[in-house]
């Protein structure tokens, strides 16, 4: 289900979930609200959805468990932390180098102002 | 308010105990810490906790079901499975899971039956919505689809064409007709409690097809590429109906609220 080779797509999930970790170690709240932001609002994920991804994820060497620690901006509970593998960070970069490569696609063919009118 | 969010806290780690056994060793503590966040979250922000408690809970649950679907069927049998959450009597069925949980579990140790009429009322309700409104929705997202990919987008799987869906709804009507027999032939739940499940449910299908009938101008429609609101008197039709079946879940949960969270003598 997870994509482990940077020549396969991600699920928007597993692709998102990659973003949000590749600014730093997160646990499952703080990644929830990074794709939140990262979306701009667009992708709402919920537990099922995030833990089923993370757990492929975890099984596939994208990311890792990190020390469980405590969150200065929240209550005093230690939180586990989830961080971005080397595999990971390759297989986010194929992906947007694949969309890279779709956008400039797109904007030799002009499609960009005839279809979304940019 | 505080007994609220720790009994609310409680049930979502019982949901989370469904999970399959890796899984829940993995990633349940973390769930659990997720959900917690999330109701202070709702909390501190002073909204309402209930929609997005039951929102949680349905997506968890469905959560739950794919990860067993995975473990117990791989490959193409598993893809296949999982299309199906698209049909009207499986969406209907997962809507409703949450709910039988927290009955089986909050009313353990009452000594009681389980409400098989009350489930099948609720699954009924959400049913005729989806099965009225779900081909609507289809056909507009396929609409969609085909305005940036003319590939016609792949929608009926084997759960999904209305011959099937009428099959899987008879056989889950048919199971919960054929529970009370368990009781025995000469009780007097056979006598009345069948009886009345079948005159109920007959009652219950006109609606229904005058649903799925008024539905399918606008379906047609809509597949040739035509607006949602070609037809609007079939519209205010499915509407209405579909409406009145979703008044008739929202109501049945909210007074049957009590049991579910435990409550004695509730009814």
């Amino acid at each position: 289900m997870t994509a482990t080779s940077p020549n396969q797509p991600l699920t928007p999930a597993v692709f998102h979930i990659l973003l949000a970790l590749s600014s730093g170690e997160r646990h499952g709240y703080g990644i929830m609200k990074q794709v939140e932001l990262d979306s701009q609002g667009n992708v709402n994920m919920g537990a099922g959805t995030l833990y089923g991804s993370l757990k492929r994820m975890l099984d596939a060497g994208l990311v890792k468990e990190s020390a469980r620690r405590i969150d200065p901006e929240m209550d005093d509970e230690r939180r586990i932390y989830y961080q971005i593998t080397g595999t990971g960070a390759k297989v986010l970069a194929a992906e947007l180098e694949r969309y890279k490569r779709i956008v400039t696609l797109a904007q030799e063919r002009k499609i960009f102002p005839r279809t979304y009118g940019l | 308010m505080a007994y609220d969010r720790s009994m609310i806290r409680a049930l979502y780690k019982k949901l989370i105990a469904f999970y399959p056994r890796d899984f829940k060793e993995q990633l349940g503590e973390s769930m659990e810490q997720t959900f917690n966040d999330l109701c202070q979250e709702k909390l501190q922000a002073k909204q309402p906790l209930p929609g997005f408690v039951l929102w949680v809970f349905i997506e968890t649950a469905i959560g739950i079901f794919k990860e067993h679907l995975l473990l117990i069927s791989p490959g193409v049998i598993m893809q296949t499975l999982l299309k199906t959450f698209g049909s009207p009597p499986l969406v209907s069925l997962l809507i409703i899971l949450p709910f039988m949980i927290m009955e089986i579990v909050n009313r353990r140790s009452f000594n009681e039956g389980f409400p098989f009429t009350l489930f099948f009322g609720l699954w009924l309700n959400l049913f005729a919505v989806s099965l009225i409104l779900l081909p609507i929705v289809r056909a507009w997202r396929a609409q969609k689809h085909d305005m940036v990919n003319s590939v016609p987008a792949k929608g009926d799987t084997l759960l999904i064409t209305p011959k099937s869906v009428l099959i899987t709804s008879l056989v889950i009507i048919l199971f919960v007709a054929i529970v009370p027999l368990l009781n025995g032939l000469n009780s007097e739940v056979f006598r009345i409690q069948v009886p009345n499940q079948f005159i109920a449910f007959a009652f219950l299908s006109l609606p229904i097809v005058l649903g799925m009938f008024a539905a399918k101008p606008i379906i047609r429609t809509l597949r040739a590429g035509g607006s949602l609101f070609a037809h609007p008197i079939h519209l205010l039709i499915v509407v209405a109906i579909s409406l009145l079946f979703a008044v008739g879940f929202v109501s049945l949960i909210l007074d049957q609220w009590p049991c579910f969270v435990g409550v004695p003598n509730c009814d």
